[in-house]
């Protein structure tokens, strides 16, 4: 399963830091993909996608 | 979806902007323009009512797939106080109203610490501790957003007047009512007990806008 591998950012691709404010929720529309997105990408409110259903947030 | 012409709302166009749902402000952030319709010749930006209407949908579809009681509810702002203790009295979510006691979310040793797993605000100007403590956390944040709000630590965007009486008891009691309707609760087309008046905070009991 994906949710296995080191998680990454959906928008900017960016490796997650453990220690650095990034969230992780379902996708809001269809809940198939889980959604992460990095400190920098939520702060400055960068769009994200989901690959499944199209959806772009926030 | 379907077009312009044949896109069914939540409740009838003239209804919903009868409330002032669509009302902005005189400013726009770059982050609320893709929900901006058009700008009034008095220079007030006008906010794409289909917008509010989808987000609502996406809102309660997410906000369904949490325990009721996961759900923390916030508004600072007096006229969010009376459409969010409704709202939460009919989904079983946790209103918290009025100034947000710090560490709420994140310290344990505070004496209202509670362990959310999803954060609504009604205003992210207002409602900013709450939202920078989700934020610390790593909670996901739904937030009302108007057109001069700054989407920053927000993960899903309701675009709407966020600080109309009329239009705050509207758009909560649009999402309890999808919110309803997502869990089973309710048919899908199904409706609230509680009219949507019921969710204005009364000029009556109101001491000052805040
Ligand atoms: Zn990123
Ligand atoms: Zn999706």
């Amino acid at each position: 399963m994906s949710e296995l591998k080191v998680p990454t950012c959906i928008w900017c691709g960016k490796t997650i830091i453990p220690t650095e404010y990034f969230v992780k929720f379902p996708c809001p529309n269809c809940g198939g993909v889980t959604i992460t997105r990095c400190e920098r990408c939520r702060k400055f409110g960068r769009p994200y996608k989901c690959p499944k259903c199209g959806f772009v947030g926030p | 979806m379907t077009s312009a012409e044949t896109y069914e709302y939540l409740l009838p166009l003239e209804s919903l902007v009868v409330s002032g749902i669509q009302i902005g402000t005189k400013i726009k952030t770059k982050h609320m323009e893709p929900y901006i319709y058009r700008v009034r010749p008095d220079g007030l930006f006008i906010i794409d009512t289909r917008k509010t209407d989808e987000r609502v949908r996406i809102a309660a579809k997410f906000m369904a797939t949490f325990p009721p009681s996961s759900i923390a509810v916030v508004s600072f702002r007096l006229y969010g106080q009376t459409p969010v203790a409704k709202f939460c009295e009919v989904t079983g979510c946790v209103p918290i109203l009025g100034r947000f006691p710090p560490g709420a979310f994140t310290n344990p040793l505070c004496p209202s610490y509670m362990e959310p797993q999803l954060v609504m605000v009604t205003d992210p100007a207002a409602d900013e501790q709450a939202i920078g403590e989700a934020s610390k956390i790593g909670l996901p944040v739904i937030a009302l957003c108007d057109t001069d709000n700054v989407v920053e630590n927000i993960d899903l965007v309701i675009p709407t007047n966020n600080k109309g009486r009329k239009a705050l008891a509207m758009v909560y009691w649009l999402l309890a009512r999808q919110v309803l309707r997502e869990r089973g609760a309710i048919s899908t087309d199904g409706n609230l007990s509680v009219p949507v008046e019921d969710f204005e905070t009364k000029l009556t009991e109101s001491k000052e806008e805040t």
